[in-house]
C-alpha cells in the first residue's frame, strides 16, 4: 500500500515527463487507486435515513437497567460493564443473553473468556422468563452462540469469523445476530500490557477498532466486561486498561456491592451510569441478585 | 473557477466566541486542537459546532456545510440529531433533513486510509464550495497502531501522520477551511520531580496533564489549542471547563460549560 500512497502523492506532471505515460492516464489511474482505497463521505440526511432504519434498541432483561439506559442497549455501540470480581457482571450479560434470545428472539454471540459461561446458568435465567421447556431449549440450542476464546488472537480469531459470516450473510445459522457479548476484555488484555512495549497497546486498540467496526456496520450491540482499579488507595474506581481504552465504549456501567444492614444475609447490587452519549451520568439503580437470577427490585420482597 | 472558491467560503467567525480567547476567531487557516481525557466534554463540544454550522440562518446558524471525518466510530447520529430538534423552533423531518444534507461524514480505519482520503476528499471541497469546516475525531486514534507498525525507527512510526499534517495543511490553505482536531490524553503525566524542573512554561493547572505525542509537523500546525476538564470540585458531575490557548498570541482563557440535552451551554 505504500506504493499506492507515494503514487497518490506524488506530482503527476511529474511522473508523466519520466515515464512514457500521459498525463491523462496517470490521472485516471490515480482516480482509480483512491476510489479503491480511501474511505468515501456519506450525506448527513442518507446516514440519518439509513440509522433510523437499522437502530434497534434491546432490553437487558433488567428493567431498572433499561431505565439507566434510556430504554437499553442501542445497536451500533459498544458498551461496557465494568465491576470488581463477583460484582455481577456475567449475571448481567447472560440476563441480556437471555432477554435478546427470548423476549426479542435475536441471536446471540457470548465470547467467553473467564469460564464462567455455563449452560446451566443460562437456562436458569430462561426457566425465569418463561414457563415453556420447549422454547427454552430450543432458544438455547439455536439463537445462542458460545465461543470460548482464551487469549487475544483467539478472540480476534472469533471476531474475524463473525465479520466473514455476517458478511456473507449467511443467515442460516447465525440469523439476525444483534448481540455479542465479551466476557471478560480485560482477561485478554492484561497479558498484553506492561513493560515498554508498544504491541500489546497496538493489539487492544485493533480489538477495540474491530469491535466498533463490527457494531458500526452490522447494527450489533457489543457488550464487554472489564474490571476496575483505583488511581490511588481511596480514589474513585475507574475502568481497568488504561486511558486509551477509556476512549472506546461509548457507555459504561459500574456495578457494585453494596452492603445492607437490615436485609439478612444482604448484599444489594447497585449499578450505575459511568459514561453515556445521552444520559446525565452519576445515576444509581438497584438490581437484585440472588438464586443466580437477576431481577429488578420489587418493594413487595423487602422485609 | 479559483475567484468562485474564494469567494464561497463564509466566515467561520462567529462560530462559537466562548471557545476563544480574543474575538474574530477562528478564521480560516485555522487549526485548533481538543485535548482531554475520556469524558470530557470534547464529543458534545463538537456536535454543538457541527449543530451551528448545520442550522440554517433562521435557526441560528450559519447554513455551512461540514465534512467530518471520524476515526473511531464514535460519531453518534441520534446525539445530533437530539441537539438540532431542541435548537430548532419547529423541527420537522424536512428540516432536520435540510440540516444533515449540510454534513458529510467518512469513517477511516488506519492512518493511510486517513491519508487517502484526505487526497480524495480534494475533489469534495472544489464541488462544495459550502464547506468550511473539516472536523477530524480524533487524530490520536492510530497512535500506537501506526507506533507498532513502524518498528524501531521513529521516523517510520510518524510518518502517515506528518503526510496527513502536510495534506491538511495544503487543503486549509487552498479551500479557505478550518479545522478542528481532537486528540486524546492517553500518556501519564510523570510523577518524576527532575522533569518538573525542566518543564517549560508554567501553564496554568491543568496543563500539567498535557503531554505531546504526536508529531512535530502537526504540533506546529495548530494555531489555537484547546483543554478539556471535568470540574470535579462541585457535586454537579454536568460542569466541565475549557482552557483555550492561542499558541501565537499567547493568550489564555479559561471558561466553564455544562451539556444537557440540547447539548452545551457555556
Amino acid at each position: 500500500v505504500s506504493a499506492v500512497v507515494d503514487f497518490v502523492s506524488s506530482d503527476l506532471e511529474d511522473v508523466a515527463q519520466k515515464c512514457s505515460l500521459s498525463y491523462k492516464a496517470l490521472v485516471a489511474v490515480r482516480r482509480v487507486l483512491l476510489a479503491q482505497f480511501s474511505a468515501f463521505p456519506a450525506n448527513g440526511a442518507d446516514l440519518y435515513e439509513e440509522l433510523k432504519s437499522s437502530t434497534a434498541i434491546l432490553s437487558t432483561g433488567i428493567p431498572s437497567l433499561d431505565k439507566l439506559l434510556d430504554s437499553g442497549l442501542y445497536t451500533g455501540e459498544v458498551m461496557e460493564i465494568m465491576g470488581a470480581p463477583g460484582s455481577g457482571k456475567t449475571q448481567v450479560c447472560l440476563s441480556i443473553a437471555a432477554s435478546a434470545c427470548l423476549g426479542l428472539k435475536q441471536h446471540v454471540l457470548f465470547l467467553d473468556s473467564t469460564g464462567g459461561f455455563t449452560a446451566s446458568r443460562l437456562h436458569q435465567m430462561l426457566q425465569a422468563e418463561t414457563e415453556d421447556e420447549e422454547e427454552q431449549a430450543s432458544s438455547l440450542r439455536s439463537r445462542v452462540q458460545v465461543a470460548r476464546v482464551f487469549n487475544i488472537y483467539e478472540m480476534l480469531g472469533a471476531l474475524q469469523e463473525l465479520r466473514d459470516s455476517l458478511s456473507q450473510q449467511v443467515m442460516s445459522c447465525t440469523g439476525p445476530l444483534k448481540v455479542v457479548l465479551i466476557d471478560s476484555v480485560s482477561a485478554v488484555i492484561y497479558p498484553l500490557l506492561g513493560g515498554k512495549q508498544s504491541e500489546g497497546l497496538a493489539l487492544m486498540m485493533q480489538l477495540a477498532r474491530e469491535l466498533k467496526m463490527l457494531a458500526r456496520e452490522f447494527s450489533l450491540a457489543v457488550v464487554v466486561t472489564n474490571q476496575v482499579t483505583r488511581d490511588s488507595g481511596a480514589g474513585p474506581l475507574k475502568p481497568a486498561l488504561g486511558r486509551s481504552w477509556s476512549f472506546v465504549p461509548s457507555t459504561r456501567l459500574l456495578l457494585e456491592s453494596k452492603e445492607v444492614a437490615w436485609e439478612k444475609g444482604g448484599t444489594q447490587r447497585v449499578a450505575s451510569l459511568a459514561k453515556s452519549p445521552r444520559q446525565p451520568t452519576g445515576i444509581q439503580v438497584e438490581l437484585d441478585i440472588g438464586n443466580g437470577d437477576v431481577q429488578d427490585r420489587s418493594p413487595a420482597t423487602t422485609t | 473557477k479559483l475567484l468562485a472558491r474564494l469567494e464561497g467560503r463564509t466566515s467561520l467567525k462567529d462560530l462559537e466566541p466562548y471557545l476563544f480567547a480574543e474575538e474574530g476567531f477562528p478564521v480560516h487557516g485555522d487549526v485548533i486542537e481538543f485535548h482531554g481525557p475520556e469524558g470530557a466534554g470534547k464529543t458534545e463540544m463538537l456536535y454543538h459546532l457541527v449543530a451551528r454550522c448545520i442550522l440554517p440562518k433562521s435557526g441560528g446558524g450559519l447554513e455551512v456545510g461540514v465534512m467530518f471525518i471520524d476515526t473511531d466510530y464514535h460519531f453518534d447520529m441520534l446525539r445530533l440529531v437530539t441537539i438540532l430538534e431542541h435548537r430548532l423552533a419547529q423541527s420537522t423531518e424536512e428540516m432536520i433533513k435540510q440540516c444533515l444534507g449540510r454534513l458529510f461524514l467518512v469513517n477511516c480505519s488506519s492512518s493511510t486510509q486517513l491519508l487517502l482520503t484526505l487526497y480524495s476528499l480534494e475533489n469534495m471541497f472544489c464541488t462544495h464550495p459550502s464547506l468550511c469546516l473539516l472536523v477530524l475525531d480524533s487524530i490520536s486514534a492510530f497512535y500506537w497502531i501506526d507506533r507498532s507498525n513502524g518498528g524501531e525507527s521513529l521516523n517510520l512510526q510518524e510518518m502517515n501522520l506528518k503526510k496527513c499534517a502536510e495534506i491538511l495543511e495544503k487543503l486549509l490553505r487552498e479551500y479557505h477551511l478550518t479545522l478542528f482536531a481532537t486528540t486524546q490524553t492517553i500518556m501519564q503525566k510523570s510523577t518524576n520531580s527532575a522533569e518538573h524542573s525542566f518543564s517549560p512554561k508554567p501553564l496554568h493547572e491543568t496543563d500539567a496533564d498535557y503531554r505531546p505525542y504526536l508529531c512535530k509537523s502537526w504540533q506546529q500546525m495548530v494555531t489555537h489549542r484547546i483543554f478539556f476538564s471535568k470540574q470535579s470540585n462541585s457535586g454537579n458531575s454536568k460542569a466541565f471547563s475549557v482552557i483555550s490557548c492561542d499558541i501565537k498570541k499567547k493568550h489564555v482563557v479559561k471558561r466553564s460549560f455544562t451539556i444537557a440535552e440540547c447539548g452545551v451551554q457555556f
